[in-house]
């Protein structure tokens, strides 16, 4: 079946940060996909057809009937999403596409580097693997710039609670006295990922961000020795 | 392999500045090939306003693609006189002709010293290889 893009109704909306927000779209009746956790879609709106966004799902592929991604108040369209969708609006959805999958092997080891909203499709991936109870470890090291900016925090610390193979770790970059932090500062660096790497040859690398962090990240993981395969990156440009 | 023209003077954040013999005192300002591809397909892009008066460094536009939206910086000091609404129309043309068509300002520049402290092709280029 041709994929087609679809109108569909906003359902539900969440503020996750002052500039953060997830939109919940609601499948049309017996619409039901197949797509996989870590592609996106492409949204615009009914009345600028020819201005487009593309968004990492932050929902997975066993939430059913929704599609939900997670924006950060960025350049116009980011802008309206953040500030203006409500519930009701209607935005006209470009099937899921990508490449920026999980490998879901038992003995794999996803070691996944975000910086920014680029943590929203890692929410998928834990998502998918803590619901179907999957051994696959899966290490994400993200970086903010201070605790008020961290995206799904309270959920991930909740699934680190459901998920023995899940663990969760956040570097500040600008954290203040008054933010009271005692966890990790600085960005993320070479030793602070090799420090989760236990066994090179079973663990896959994925990086989501700013290009700066990605193509970081990207230097680091071919330092280690790791070939090209085991690496997946989706830029922000 | 990004092209980077070697008529052209070059800002680290991929703006590109050229000013040519017959119009001296006047520099056209884009982005460069290689941020075209970085961002991917360009969907909009807001211009500075002909008057506005601007500070070499001074973030002055924004271009957004599919991915992601970002400021454009000028290169240059000096007074905004004509922008290229080609590309408001027609935001993709900065992906198909960033060099040529797809320019963005033009600038009647207040220090040419300035011209100086920007980047020649050679050390662009060695910055986007990294």
């Amino acid at each position: 079946m041709a994929k087609e893009i679809l109108e569909m109704p906003v359902e539900l909306t969440t503020m996750e940060l002052p500039d953060t927000k997830t939109i919940r779209l609601k499948w049309p009746d017996g619409h039901n996909p197949d797509f996989k956790t870590g592609q996106f879609i492409t949204l615009y709106w009914p009345d600028t057809p020819n201005y487009k966004r593309a968004y990492s799902l932050s929902s997975c592929c066993l939430d059913r009937g929704f599609y939900e991604v997670t924006v950060k108040r960025d350049g116009k369209m980011g802008t309206r999403l953040v500030d203006w969708a409500k519930v009701g609006d209607k935005l006209f959805v470009i099937p899921p596409v990508g490449k920026f999958l999980p490998v879901y092997e038992p003995q794999k080891h996803l070691v996944c580097i975000a910086g920014g909203s680029g943590v929203t499709p890692f929410r998928a991936y834990v998502r998918e693997a803590t619901r179907r109870k999957l051994e696959t470890k899966i290490t994400i090291l993200y970086s903010v710039r201070q605790p008020k900016d961290i995206i799904f925090n309270s959920e991930f610390r909740e699934l680190e609670t459901q998920n023995p193979h899940f663990k969760f770790h956040v570097t500040c970059t600008r954290a203040k006295p008054e933010d009271n932090w005692t966890g990790r500062t600085g960005r993320v660096d070479a030793a602070w990922v090799r420090e989760h790497v236990a066994d090179l040859a079973n663990t896959f690398f994925y990086a989501c961000g700013p290009n700066p962090l990605v193509e970081f990240a990207e230097a680091v993981v071919f330092e280690f020795g790791a070939p090209k395969e085991q690496m997946k990156t989706e830029k922000w440009g | 392999m990004s092209n980077v023209p070697a008529d052209l003077k070059y800002t680290k954040s991929h703006e590109w500045t050229r000013v040519t013999a017959d119009v001296p005192g006047i520099a056209t300002v884009g982005i460069t090939d290689h941020a075209q591809h970085e961002l991917t397909d360009i969907v909009f892009v807001e211009l500075p306003e002909i008057g506005r008066r601007l500070k070499a460094g001074e973030a002055c536009a924004v271009v957004e693609s599919v991915k992601t939206a970002s400021d454009i910086y000028c290169p240059l000091s000096g007074e905004i006189i004509e922008v290229n609404k080609s590309i408001v129309n027609d935001p993709a043309l900065v992906n198909r002709e960033p060099h040529s068509g797809g320019w963005f300002f033009k600038i009647k520049f207040s220090n040419a010293a300035e011209l100086d402290s920007l980047l020649t092709p050679e050390s662009y280029e060695a910055q986007i290889k990294g």
